[in-house]
């Protein structure tokens, strides 16, 4: 009870419309606000005491550190890839393909011919059922980097950007024509 | 946790902390700004690729179209290397290009991640808004 009044007292206090068991603040530390603290929401840069996902994968050290920014860059690597590694797959495996053309007008008064292509898969083909394990793992991928920049530490973002540059620099070389551009979040 | 209208947040750094409406709205402003260049970005990358298409002579263009569609190991005559060399740094100035869209990306997810409603709806505006103006472009030749 004496708890209790103390509790809301402070929120009175403060002006702020917030209900009482709500703990979303940047001014005022007690007991019941420690779960928001312990996570940070601007960029640090430090090694120590860096959780990495998983409980047992904490980062004490610089060497540990290191370790961690060449396994996310590796892992944002592989991600790009795998994107491109799809769209390869799935330009290969196309069943049903419907073309039509139509002229655009192009610069300087040339005309280019634009192709549309309709294509299908069946659902219970081989490929089609590789592309859907495949966006499984691309998915967790994506979630496991979006978490990892979300833990705010200015060395593991850096190694998601530098890998997502690198990975895409180097998968799609080749990739000329196909781009996709409704992919959210990338 | 749940999302709030708060005129307090903290955003992304340690410098940018809102107390009062005035702060919001102008954070709000920049979010939105964030989320509209999000959006251009993605079609720039597609009239960059297409602008490295156009000006590079035909007949390469379209070995490199014919070299994505068949996926061919090695079977093509390599281009001239002056040309190869302007492929390389298109290529590689999309790859910078890329490396912004995806730390913006982040960044507005980040953003969108301090729970605060009027921050959310500026990210929804600013997206809208990018895709309205950029994705006319795109099928401008």
């Amino acid at each position: 009870p004496l708890d209790h009044s103390h509790h809301m007292g402070i929120y009175h206090m403060d002006n702020s419309t917030m209900p009482p068991h709500h703990h979303m603040t940047t001014s005022h530390s007690h007991g019941g606000g420690d779960m928001m603290m312990m996570m940070p929401m601007t960029f640090y840069f430090d090694f120590k005491n860096v959780e990495l996902l998983f409980s047992s994968l904490v980062i004490n050290t610089p060497g540990e550190m290191a370790g961690a920014f060449v396994a996310v860059f590796l892992l944002a690597m592989f991600y790009e890839g795998l994107k491109i590694a799809r769209e390869g797959l799935l330009r290969k495996s196309q069943v049903s393909i419907r073309y039509n053309s139509m002229p655009v007008p192009g610069p300087n008064g040339t005309i280019l011919m634009e192709t549309h292509k309709t294509v299908g898969q069946q659902m219970l083909s081989f490929p089609h059922l590789l592309q859907t394990v495949l966006h499984i793992i691309q998915v967790v991928i994506s979630y496991f980097l979006m978490l990892i920049f979300m833990t705010y530490n200015g060395y593991l973002c850096i190694a998601v950007a530098a890998g997502a540059g690198t990975g895409y620099f180097l998968f799609s070389w080749k990739k000329a024509v196909v781009v996709d551009i409704t992919e959210h979040c990338h | 946790m749940h999302f709030i209208f708060s005129d307090e947040a903290v955003l992304l750094f340690d410098f940018w902390s809102v107390h009062s409406p005035a702060g919001m709205a102008l954070s709000v402003l920049v979010i939105l700004l964030m989320a509209v260049l999000y959006e251009g970005i993605k079609v720039g990358k597609v009239k960059l690729l297409h602008k490295t298409l156009e000006s590079l002579p035909t007949a390469t263009s379209q070995q490199l179209i014919l070299e994505t569609d068949q996926d061919s190991a090695g079977s093509s005559s390599p281009p001239v290397n002056r040309t190869h060399l302007r492929w390389f740094l298109c290529h590689f100035g999309q790859s910078l290009v890329h490396v912004i869209q995806v730390v913006i990306g982040y960044f507005v997810m980040l953003a969108v991640m301090s729970y605060n409603t009027w921050i959310f709806l500026g990210v929804v505006l600013g997206s809208a808004l990018g895709y309205y103006l950029a994705y006319p472009l795109l099928s401008m030749a």
